[in-house]
Parts: structure tokens; C-alpha cells; sequence
């Protein structure tokens, strides 16, 4: 079977990712302004200021929107069918584009309590998942 | 001084379209650009701009389609010439830059792509978002359903909004004998009973992918004046590029890049949205005209439930968008599929589609046309008169 595709690991997101391997979410916040981005970026949008400190978030959010898959465009998730790919808003403000799992696609709705749920997929990579809370 | 009606869309050019194996998109490419030129009545030594649509993956057996090949192929020298890597869809812009600043005369605009026999449509849709591909998320439809629910949450609208659109496109397709869905009506049962896709998605809210190309010529509406057609004279372009992502995106139902952009456009134009006789509307999927539509203030949030009852946009409604098929029912050159229709049927050259009489429509004065890339992260919004 054709493996899952995995994220393009750099220098702007490897903390993240370092960080989702022992199971902690985290972003990037400001040291200028305060406002907490992701994914990791050179730069504050809001202030350019570059210095910026490492936080760890709750992990706890609400579905800002999501769609649920009914036909796979890669083999790696043909056997996964019908899935949901959302976009959850964190209590710290960033948006994270990822899975609802743990219930059933049609009990899935904008503005649902979810929390962080990990998903080892290889030594290097574990992904954000979200779970209903 | 104001831009406005200065330049002019000159010349149309069509090739064969739908599912065409075996031809180069570079061909498609060539072809578009050569009819194009000849339709104005142009010879190929007075084109000294080129823009060439976005670059696509190359193939097993054709390598990127460059402007560097599309210009040597068809045997000129341009003194502009440019090409998106991605989707700003700037085009238009680039070409009125360029004539305003004398850096040529007569730009030809370029679409060509054989998406429907090749693999490269699937292979840039796959390669668009390289971080989502780990959660399963590839191309675009799913970031559109991804706004449109959003959209569904914020407003009214949904499937019962959208079967309007994709019905009336398909009432005009039935028109235009080269759409590549004419002679396959469809009815509300129809769309209702369509193949599921990525929900609130089925595939009858999606566009086509085509074999083809489209191209159009501009110059300065001094020199249109002595050309073979009656000019499509721009009076307005505006663009806006929210770029946000929409796995980022804090304002997903709207406003989009289009309420901007057409505000700017009618400001050029000096015009308001009653003096607006139809629209082209960029259609990858059934949403993004409602949202664009909404966005340009035709209607409230919401209030398009209301606005596309009773065939508002189909032959004989009192606004009618797409009038070609439009991205969903006759071709998919992205900006190009609305804007040569704008012209055309401003021209009056569209038989048996025409706005006016023949279909029960206004005379079009005025036509509207938009064109949008990335997941709603850009738009532009041109306005075009006779």
C-alpha cells in the first residue's frame, strides 16, 4: 500500500513537529506583540517582529469548519473513507487544518468542542488529530 | 488619467474542447493564440505581448509549457511577456500595465491545457497544499466545500442555493453547441441524485477539466477602433488577494477578495451594480458564484436562496450569469472561459446564447466578469462594455 504522505519538515516548523512527537501542541507567540501563530513562520504578521517564544497550547478547540472525503484522491486514504478534514480554532487563536476522529462524520458540526488527539505515524512525524471533547 | 475604456478586448480565439487525447497543451496553447490573433484580424508580427495562464506540471511526454515555447512556436519576439508560477490571476492587469507603459501594443492572453487526458491538472491539484496531504487533504475542492461550509454555518445556504446555479449554467450550455455538457440537461433531481465528492460538495457543484485553450488579444481602444469586431472595451479591473489559506482563514463565508476587487472595479468604471447587465462569474464550484455574486453586493448573506429562484440567472432571467456554461457546464480555461464570453457577448457573436431577444435577456450593455485563484485567495473583477 502507497504510504500516507508526510509534512515537509524545515527551519520554520521543526519545533512544531519536534514538539507533536512527545505529544505537545505548540506555536510560536510574539514577543512584541503577544498574537500566537501558526504554522511557525520567520516573522510576526501583525508586528514584524521576529523574536518570538515557544508555547504550549491546551490542545483544546472548536471545529471552525470541515468537509467529510466520500472519494479518496490518494490510495493512502482510500481504506480510511468516509473521513473528516477540518479546520480547528485553538483557545490560543491559531487555525489548524486536520482530522476529526473519534465519532461519526455526520455528528460532526462548526463550533464543536474538540481536543487534541495524537497520531503516531512514524519515528519522526506524529500528527495533531482532534477528538470530540 | 483614468483607465477607463482605453483598452479593449480585440480579438477571441477557441479551439476544440472537452476530452481530446493526444494533443500537447502547448498546441492547445498555439492554436488559441493563432485564432485569437487571426479573429482580430491581426497579424502575428503585431503581437508584442505575451501572458501566458499559469504554469502546470509537465507530463511522460510533454515538459512545462513555457512562454519562451508558446512565443518561438508561434514564431514572435514580444517586447512583455510574462507567466503565473501559481493562480494571482493577474493577467489583465499585467496586460494594461504593460500597453499603459508603452512596453508593447497588443498583448495576447493564453490558456491551454490538456487536463482532461493528462494527468497534470491531478498532478498540480495534488501538489498544491504539501502540508495538508499528511491529514488526507489534496486539491482544491475540498478547501471551497471547506468555506462553503463555513458558509452554511454563518448563513442560509446550501444545496437548495446551489442546485439554482448549476441547473441554470447547464440551461445555457444547452445553448452553445461547443460546451462540453450541451445536449446533457440536467434537472434539480439530477443534481440532487449527483456523485458524492467531498460533502457539502457533490460533483455537479464541480467544474470540468478540459482539452483546450482559450486566448484572447487586448490593445488600445485608438487602435480597436481600426480592427475586424467591435471592441469589448474594459472600463473598470479591480483585484484583491486576502491570501489566507483557508485551513488559516478567520473570515471563511466572506467577505472574499471579491468585494474589494469590484468595488474598485465599478469605482474605475464609474458605474454602480444596476447598470450591470449580466455577469461571467469564475465558477470552480456551484458556492463560488453564490459567494462572489453575494460579495459584489447583488445580494445580502444568505439572501441568494431568495435571489436564484424562479431562473434569475438562466435564458430569459432578469440576471443571467455563465451565459457560455461556464466553468461547471461548457469548459475550464479558468479566467479565460468568463472573460472571452464577456466579450463575446458583447460583440453580439454568440448565436444561439446571445443576450437580447434571442434569449429573452436585456441587451447587454455592460457585462461583469471575475476570475479567482487559489482557494479564494485572489480575485479579480473586470468590467467590460460594448
Amino acid at each position: 500500500m502507497e504510504p500516507r504522505p508526510l509534512p515537509n519538515i524545515n527551519s520554520d516548523n521543526r519545533e512544531f513537529w519536534s514538539a507533536c512527537r512527545e505529544h505537545r501542541l505548540q506555536f510560536q507567540k510574539c514577543e512584541a506583540c503577544g498574537h500566537v501563530r501558526a504554522p511557525g513562520s520567520h516573522l510576526c504578521h501583525l508586528c514584524h517582529a521576529r523574536a518570538a517564544q515557544w508555547i504550549t497550547s491546551s490542545g483544546k478547540g472548536k471545529v471552525y469548519s470541515f468537509v467529510v472525503y466520500r472519494v479518496a484522491f490518494h490510495p493512502a486514504f482510500a481504506a480510511e473513507l468516509p473521513y473528516v478534514v477540518a479546520a480547528v480554532e485553538l483557545e490560543e487563536g491559531p487555525h489548524l487544518l486536520t482530522n476529526i476522529v473519534g465519532c461519526r462524520p455526520e455528528d460532526v458540526t462548526c463550533e464543536m468542542a474538540v481536543e487534541v488527539a495524537w497520531k503516531d505515524v512514524s519515528n519522526e512525524v506524529t500528527l495533531p488529530l482532534f477528538r470530540p471533547a | 488619467m483614468s483607465l477607463k475604456d482605453k483598452y479593449a478586448i480585440v480579438g477571441i480565439g477557441y479551439t476544440p474542447q472537452g476530452r481530446l487525447p493526444g494533443r500537447t497543451s502547448l498546441g492547445f496553447h498555439l492554436e488559441a493564440c493563432a485564432n485569437a490573433i487571426a479573429d482580430a484580424g491581426l497579424k502575428k508580427d503585431d503581437i508584442d505581448g505575451l501572458i501566458c495562464y499559469r504554469a502546470f506540471p509537465g507530463t511522460a511526454d510533454e515538459g512545462m509549457v513555457t512562454p519562451y515555447l508558446v512565443a518561438q512556436r508561434l514564431g514572435i519576439a514580444p517586447t512583455y511577456m510574462s507567466q503565473d508560477a501559481n493562480c494571482s490571476r493577474s493577467h489583465i492587469q499585467h496586460a494594461i500595465g504593460a500597453l499603459e507603459a508603452g512596453f508593447c501594443n497588443t498583448v495576447v492572453i493564453s490558456y491551454g491545457h490538456n487536463a482532461a487526458s493528462s494527468d497534470s491538472m491531478t498532478r498540480m491539484l495534488m501538489e498544491m497544499h504539501p502540508d495538508d496531504a499528511a491529514f488526507g487533504n489534496f486539491g482544491a475542492a475540498a478547501g471551497y466545500a471547506l468555506a462553503a461550509r463555513r458558509a452554511m454555518h454563518e448563513f442560509v445556504t446550501g444545496p437548495e442555493t446551489w442546485k439554482h446555479i448549476a441547473v441554470g449554467q447547464r440551461k445555457w450550455a444547452n445553448l452553445n453547441p461547443a460546451a462540453q455538457m450541451h445536449s446533457r440537461p440536467m434537472s434539480f433531481e439530477n443534481y440532487r441524485n449527483s456523485r458524492p465528492l467531498i460533502d457539502p460538495f457533490t460533483l455537479f457543484d464541480a467544474c470540468l477539466t478540459t482539452d483546450g485553450g482559450r486566448a484572447v488579444v487586448i490593445t488600445s481602444a485608438q487602435r480597436a477602433r481600426d480592427l475586424k469586431h467591435h471592441p469589448a472595451y474594459i472600463m473598470g479591473i479591480g483585484q484583491h488577494n486576502p491570501s489566507v489559506e483557508p485551513s488559516r482563514s478567520t473570515f471563511m463565508a466572506g467577505p472574499t477578495g471579491a468585494k474589494k476587487a469590484s468595488q474598485a472595479a465599478l469605482r474605475m468604471a464609474d458605474i454602480s451594480l444596476s447598470d450591470i447587465d449580466a455577469c461571467e462569474i469564475y465558477d470552480c464550484f456551484t458556492y463560488t458564484v453564490e459567494i462572489t455574486l453575494q460579495d459584489y453586493g447583488f445580494f445580502g448573506p444568505g439572501e441568494g436562496k431568495d435571489w436564484f429562484q424562479d431562473g434569475t440567472i438562466e435564458p430569459g432571467g432578469r440576471m443571467p450569469v455563465n451565459t457560455s456554461g461556464g466553468l461547471l457546464s461548457e469548459a475550464y480555461f479558468m479566467g479565460l472561459t468568463p472573460l472571452s464570453e464577456a466579450a463575446m457577448q458583447l460583440m453580439g457573436r454568440c448565436e444561439r446564447r446571445q443576450l437580447g431577444p434571442t434569449t429573452g435577456t436585456k441587451s447587454p450593455e455592460i457585462i461583469i466578469a471575475s476570475d479567482n485563484g487559489g482557494i479564494l485567495q485572489t480575485h479579480t473583477c473586470t468590467v467590460l462594455r460594448r
